[in-house]
């Protein structure tokens, strides 16, 4: 008897947790829980599977069509003439015909001055960023001082504002700049939020929360 | 619309890095998972840019996707609609315009109900019929507008446990009802 009502107790939690209606710690907790048991794991699925009826019904709505070529070259850098100019300087710079992977994209312009500037360390300072947002075009921009990315595993960059959960700005790059376009709903909470960086799986986060352990951390201060 | 297998068969591809599968999914969700971000925020450069962010995320996890045990719609539809709702949390933290709850209109069910077509959607529907249409609302306000019990406690006008009481119960009535 207990048990089912165990049972209805872990079901009707699990419909909280898929909902998003419990508050931080709580979602935390029973996330870990889910990650151990697979039977609860299973619940939150059939949740998912349940509810995801309600978004099934929402009209849809034909997205304006830039969004296709702006998530194009944001993801996959197509046609990005940067991206080559930059590729070609390296080629050049690199006597050996090494394999080399480039994975940043530096932006060339006139720098203006910062309006939020942090610097994320590690404690013992093997890890240093800096980072610096403009108001103007939006972009936070993360200078690698000090540390590397490790092998096979990703570094991202989580914004959290006081009392906040942890939000993810994106993935750094192992190069020594990091260029991250904040999006507008997180720009009012950028100003005295701290700034964190987590060791991830490769491709980032799988939660959307921190996964691993926080490497570094720095608060956004005016610049 | 693509159907699950071909949307499926999309996301193994990209999960090998294959540009035109992540393009070819764009086409065949774009729209319902943009409709999604446009009524969980209600702000239509937030639905853009959330959008895609869920796309960013979608292509970058979607060699993790086998694993989740998941159908692909709901897959998409999970990641999209927690990104949304991480924006629009977010937003009400810091509510630099006039983006308080209390300014939210209590939205209405209609819109939904008159759009339902799929099957999975027709058997949540009649489900939700057997609710109260209060607890429907409250169910629903989670889902779709990302309300806490904090917030729709003051939507209903309750307080703060006999909503948590009363969502309980209708989620275990709800899946009572889908189970049958």
């Amino acid at each position: 008897m207990s048990d089912a009502v165990d049972r209805d107790d872990d079901r009707a939690l699990a419909g909280e947790f898929v909902l998003r209606l419990m508050d931080d710690e709580m979602h935390r907790a029973f996330a870990a829980r889910v990650a151990a048991e697979p039977e609860l794991a299973r619940m939150v699925r059939d949740w998912e599977e349940d509810l995801a009826g309600l978004a099934e019904a929402v009209p849809e709505v034909a997205p304006p069509p830039r969004i296709r070529q702006q998530l194009r070259t944001r993801l996959f850098g197509a046609d990005s003439p940067r991206r080559s100019w930059f590729g070609l300087r390296l080629w050049g710079a690199v006597a050996a015909a090494a394999l080399v992977a480039v994975f940043v994209l530096v932006q060339v312009q006139t720098p203006t001055a910062p309006d939020l500037v942090a610097e994320i360390a590690a404690e013992d300072r093997g890890l240093v960023l800096r980072a610096a947002y403009s108001e103007d075009n939006a972009r936070l921009t993360v200078d690698r001082v000090a540390g590397d990315i490790r092998e096979g595993r990703a570094q991202e960059l989580w914004l959290i504002a006081e009392g906040a959960a942890p939000v993810s700005l994106g993935l750094l790059t192992p190069g020594a700049m990091s260029q991250i376009a904040v999006p507008a709903g997180l720009r009012p909470a950028l100003a005295g939020a701290t700034l964190a960086v987590s060791d991830e799986p490769a491709g980032g986060s799988p939660t959307g929360q921190p996964t691993g352990a926080v490497l570094a951390a720095g608060v956004f201060v005016s610049g | 619309m693509a159907s699950l297998a071909e949307i499926e068969a999309m996301i193994a591809r990209m999960a090998l890095g294959d540009r035109q599968a992540f393009s070819a999914l764009y086409d065949a969700t774009g729209a319902k998972l943009f409709g999604l971000c446009l009524r969980v925020l209600n702000d239509r450069e937030e639905a853009e840019d959330a959008l895609q962010e869920a796309f960013v995320k979608i292509w970058r996890n979607a060699d993790r996707y086998a694993a989740n045990g998941l159908s692909p719609m709901t897959w998409l539809i999970a990641l999209t609609r927690n990104t949304a709702i991480d924006r629009l949390r977010a937003r009400r933290r810091h509510p630099d315009g006039d983006d308080g709850i209390e300014d939210m209109p209590a939205r209405t069910p209609t819109p939904e109900a008159a759009a339902i077509a799929a099957s999975e959607a027709k058997r949540i529907a009649t489900c939700f019929e057997e609710l109260e249409d209060v607890r429907a609302q409250a169910v629903r306000g989670a889902y779709l507008d990302g309300m806490t019990y904090q917030e729709l406690a003051q939507r209903h006008d309750v307080p703060l446990n006999t909503m948590r009481t009363w969502l309980r119960r209708s989620l275990l009535k709800l899946k009572e009802c889908l189970s049958r």
